[in-house]
């Protein structure tokens, strides 16, 4: 007799046990208390902040007076929020581009199990997501430092350049600054992903397409791509909506700066909100408006999931 | 597939870039943690420093008592870097509980997604899938405000519990797909023995799980560990500070030079950066099932 023939001879409640429902409610309790108090709430009161006008004054009184539309309005008549969005976007296309390229190279690289050294930079690959945003970000700050950063030494000492470059000071190169420490701490993620999928390719279609006279290139750009496009459509996704969200690196890096120039979103709705004059109704709804940026690439992500498991 | 030489002279090639540029932050924390000030101002185009010290820790560990000789100059130190101990601390405390109350919170939940068949628990689990992407920004706003007025900012119970419900729906998709694995027949073997549905996850399922667990629990401290904006909104006091939020605040101070902050970003990173190499298959395994399984 199985196991299972048992179960369904002999029906097995005992006289104390739950139910499988209250068993359900029971056992979801602290899981939902927790996400109700933490992602629900919020989520509704940060729409309500949005519509109310909050600010240090109505902090004070604890009567938030109803404004409408009105910190919409201003947020997108704000030349710089409209800033911090078009900075976003070139953040985001500029490092998940560059992430994904380089994850794929990267994984491709690691596959190569005969390359000793490959070795080594596999055990490596988990370093960087395991250091402190704020801090990896901190001690880019100081590889890029105008008077006594690394990356100028470099240029000193291999002779490339005799004059100090100011690598954060520039609006033009700023942004992609920070862009650098952001893929440099993503990057192991995305590689992992893509290797994972690589181990899932079937062998014997590279042995064929080899009888076949395909060069390496071709076997690429026929075998490997295609199947590999699954994993890249879900870290395009992914790392797109993750860094639609980028903060820790600019706050450790250019705050913002030089003038304007890597005002990002989330950047943007912290300042209103937690800097004077503490506006946090803006602050509020200019996070709004992330979030529905970044929820529809969540929409998309949930489709492509379960178009997975069917 | 054999390579020839040239193929494998430009792979060991393209490894030692990638390596490098993985390590070069390391490399370049390392040597900004063991200078001085004055070594660093005195040659500003070598690569190797010209003297090394241990002094930058021995300030930062000892909350600025004592001044090793290449910090007698020194007049002004940041206060919050004389409240470091609190902010290792705090960082400790905070991390491990929110481990702990995640792992216990998210493995009670995975299970009745896996075992229960519940139609309302499977619609929780595609909540925690948009869950997991919405921003912490918008999150940290309204919480911002409801701690205000229960009194919870400046306190280290508010950050455990805001980290806690902002990596649960992470750690319940990587839990699902590993109770998954473990076959329903132990289950109901346990019954038939006289366990009650809830005896046999505490003894079959969970102790079966430990990998899952390990995976999920080393990531979930890494997040914690790392995390900033939560806590960096909700505590402002030097007393409640974590080490990510005390390293934002030194951004900018001239008071803290890179020889100190990069001593203080050296500290907040070794524990992690162990921790993942230690257990580097189970992360690996975690990111990978958390990705792909929803």
């Amino acid at each position: 007799l199985t196991a299972r023939a048992l179960a369904a001879a002999k029906p097995y409640r005992f006289s104390r046990e739950l139910s499988p429902h209250a068993l359900g409610v029971a056992m979801n309790i602290p899981t939902l208390v927790t996400l109700a108090l933490v992602i629900a709430y919020p989520i509704y009161y940060a729409a309500y902040l949005s519509f109310h006008k909050v600010s240090l004054a109505e902090l004070r009184r604890g009567i938030f007076p109803f404004v409408g539309l009105a910190n919409y309005t201003r947020i997108f008549n704000d030349s710089l929020f409209l800033l911090a969005l078009k900075n976003t976007l070139i953040f985001t296309a500029f490092s998940v581009t560059l992430e994904l390229v380089l994850a794929i190279a990267i994984a491709l690289l690691i596959d190569q199990t005969s390359v000793w050294t490959g070795r080594i930079t596999k055990f490596l690959i988990l370093v960087p997501y395991a250091v402190p945003p704020i801090a990896g970000g901190l001690i880019w700050s100081f590889i890029y430092s105008f008077e006594y950063g690394f990356l100028n030494r470099i240029l000193f000492t291999t002779g490339l350049s005799a004059t100090a470059v100011n690598w954060t000071g520039h609006p033009a190169t700023a942004l992609f600054a920070v862009a650098v420490p952001y893929i440099w701490r993503t990057l192991p993620f995305a590689i992992l992903l893509v290797h994972a999928a690589l181990q899932g390719i079937n062998q014997e279609l590279y042995e064929a397409a080899s009888v076949d006279g395909a060069g390496a290139m071709q076997r690429f750009w026929h075998i490997t791509l295609p199947l590999l496009r699954p994993i890249i459509v879900v870290i395009l996704v992914l790392r797109t909506s993750f860094a639609f969200a980028v903060f820790d690196e600019v706050l450790a890096i250019t705050q913002g700066g030089p003038g304007d120039a890597t005002w990002v979103a989330a950047w943007y709705s912290y300042k209103r909100g937690f800097s004077p004059p503490f506006d946090i109704g803006v602050g509020a709804a200019s996070a709004y408006v992330l979030a529905l940026i970044v929820g529809m690439f969540a929409i998309a992500y949930v489709g492509l999931i379960y178009r997975r498991i069917r | 597939m054999r390579q020839g030489a040239p193929t494998r002279a430009a792979l060991h090639v393209a490894n030692l870039l990638v390596i490098a540029f993985f390590l070069l932050p390391l490399i370049a924390v390392v040597f900004g943690a063991m200078q001085s000030e004055k070594s660093l101002h005195a040659d500003t185009r070598g690569l190797w420093p010209p003297e090394w010290t241990l002094d930058n820790f021995r300030v930062i560990l000892s909350g600025g008592a004592q001044r090793g000789k290449v910090f007698e100059q020194a007049t002004y130190l940041p206060d919050n870097i004389k409240k470091f101990h609190y902010a290792l601390i705090n960082s400790t405390v905070i991390a491990v509980s929110v481990t702990a109350l995640t792992l216990i919170f998210a493995s009670l939940t995975a299970y009745t997604v896996v075992r229960l068949r519940l139609r309302w628990v499977a619609w929780l689990m595609s909540v925690n899938v948009f869950a997991r992407f919405v921003p912490v920004i918008v999150l940290m706003i309204p919480l911002y405000i409801a701690f205000r007025q229960m009194g919870l900012l400046n306190a280290i119970w508010g950050v455990i519990v805001a980290e806690t419900g902002f990596l649960l729906p992470y750690g319940i998709l990587i839990l699902v797909p590993y109770f998954a694995t473990i076959p329903q027949e132990l289950d109901d073997a346990a019954r038939i023995d006289g366990c009650s549905r809830f005896t046999a996850f505490i003894r079959v399922t969970l102790p079966l799980s430990a990998p899952g667990l390990a995976s999920y629990g080393a990531i979930v401290f890494v997040i914690a560990w790392n995390d900033l904006l939560i806590p960096l909104i909700l505590n402002n006091r030097a007393e409640f500070m974590t080490l990510p939020v005390m390293i934002a605040s030194l951004v900018g101070d001239v008071f803290a030079f890179f020889n100190l902050t990069m001593a203080i970003c050296l500290i907040a990173l070794a524990p992690t950066v162990i921790l993942v190499l230690l257990l580097r298959k189970f992360v690996v395994q975690g990111l990978s099932a958390g990705a792909l399984k929803g």
